[in-house]
C-alpha cells in the first residue's frame, strides 16, 4: 500500500517533470521574424573649380593705374565651376589687396571694384561673349542663386577684372597674388 | 491538451513585409539630408503581420554608414526617428506610437491590420563625398513576448 502510493507519487512526479519540460520547450519556441530592408542614397557629382586663365595686367608703368575689364577675353581672370547641373551653389572669392614681387621686397596695390566680376551660367568660357547669368557684379558679394550651369550643362564660369595702382617709384619687377575661389552646394 | 494548444499559439508566426526602403535619393556633397519618418515613399516602412492583440518586441540593427565601393557616407538615427501604428488605418503623418527610439527595444501590440513601423534618418555627406550609389542594410527583428 505504501509502496503503491509511492509509485503513484513517483508517476505524478514524472508526469509533472515531463509537463514542465514541455512548458519550458514551448516557451523557448517564441516566434521571431527578421527582415532586412535597405537605406539608399545617390551622391551626385562633386564640385570642382578650375583656374582657366589668370588675371593678367601685362606691363604697367610707374604711377599709371591700369584696368582689366571682366569681358577682356585675353586678360580677364577665368574660373570654371563644374558639378551637378542646375544645383545651387555659393561662390566666395578671396581677393588680394596687393601683388608682391617674388622676393616680397615690394608690393603693388590691386583693387576690385563692385562691378568687376561676371558669372556666366552657360558653358561659355569666353568673357567677351557673355551668355547668361550676372554681369558686372560685386566679387566681394557674389549673388545668391548661382547654379552649376543649367539643366544639362554642368558648368558655370566666373570672369573677373581689376585695377592695379603702381606707385611712382614702384620697383620694376614681376608681381603676383592669389585669387581663391571657394564653392559649396547650397542644397537647392 | 492545454499544453498542445499553448504550443500552437506560440508557433503562430508573424511576417515582416518591407513596404518601402529608407531612401535619400539624390544628395549633394556637404549638404545634409533628413528623411522624416512621416514622409511617405522616402521613410522606411515595415508591416508586421501576425496574431492580433499579441505583444511583440521590435529591435532594429542600424547601420552607421552607407557604403559605395569602399567609400562611406555617415548616417545618423536619432532617438525619435521611429514611429509605429497598429490601428485599423495606420497614419504615417500621425502615428499612434510616435517619436520612438530605434536604438532601443520597443514593445507594442499587433493590431487587426498588423503593425506598421516607420523609420527616418539623417545622412551627412562630406563636402568631397565620392559620387555614387550608397546603400546599407537595416535589420528589423520582431519577437512575440507571449503576452
Amino acid at each position: 500500500m505504501t509502496t503503491s502510493v509511492g509509485c503513484k507519487h513517483i508517476n505524478w512526479i514524472i508526469i509533472a517533470v515531463l509537463a514542465l519540460g514541455m512548458l519550458v520547450g514551448a516557451s523557448s519556441v517564441t516566434a521571431q521574424e527578421t527582415a532586412s530592408g535597405l537605406v539608399f542614397a545617390n551622391v551626385l557629382a562633386g564640385l570642382s573649380v578650375t583656374a582657366v586663365q589668370d588675371l593678367n595686367f601685362g606691363d604697367v608703368l610707374q604711377g599709371i593705374a591700369k584696368n582689366v575689364a571682366n569681358d577682356d577675353a585675353v586678360n580677364a581672370g577665368i574660373f570654371t565651376i563644374t558639378g551637378e547641373a542646375g544645383a545651387g551653389i555659393t561662390v566666395y572669392m578671396a581677393l588680394p589687396e596687393y601683388l608682391a614681387t617674388p622676393t616680397g621686397d615690394d608690393r603693388l596695390t590691386i583693387m576690385f571694384g563692385p562691378d568687376v566680376a561676371s558669372v556666366d551660367t552657360t558653358i561659355n568660357v569666353d568673357p567677351s561673349a557673355f551668355g547668361s547669368g550676372w554681369q558686372n557684379t560685386n566679387p566681394y558679394n557674389l549673388p545668391s542663386g548661382i547654379t552649376v550651369g543649367t539643366v544639362g550643362q554642368n558648368q558655370t564660369a566666373v570672369f573677373i577684372g581689376g585695377r592695379v595702382v603702381p606707385a611712382i617709384n614702384q620697383k620694376s619687377d614681376t608681381y603676383s597674388g592669389y585669387i581663391t575661389v571657394t564653392v559649396a552646394y547650397t542644397g537647392t | 491538451m492545454l499544453l498542445g494548444t499553448g504550443f500552437a499559439d506560440h508557433c503562430r508566426g508573424q511576417n515582416i513585409i518591407i513596404n518601402n526602403d529608407l531612401t535619400f535619393r539624390d544628395m549633394l556633397g556637404g549638404v545634409p539630408k533628413v528623411v522624416s519618418k512621416h514622409t511617405a515613399g522616402s521613410a522606411a516602412e515595415f508591416l508586421v503581420t501576425g496574431t492580433a492583440g499579441a505583444e511583440v518586441t521590435v529591435d532594429f540593427t542600424l547601420p552607421q554608414y552607407m557604403y559605395s565601393s569602399g567609400y562611406t557616407l555617415q548616417l545618423i538615427f536619432t532617438d525619435t526617428d521611429c514611429a509605429m501604428d497598429s490601428s485599423a488605418t495606420p497614419d504615417q503623418s500621425n502615428p499612434g506610437y510616435n517619436d520612438r527610439n530605434p536604438w532601443e527595444t520597443q514593445t507594442y501590440r499587433i493590431g487587426s491590420n498588423g503593425l506598421t513601423i516607420w523609420l527616418g534618418a539623417l545622412a551627412l555627406p562630406r563636402t568631397n563625398q565620392q559620387p555614387g550609389d550608397y546603400t546599407a542594410p537595416i535589420v528589423l527583428t520582431v519577437t512575440y513576448t507571449g503576452s
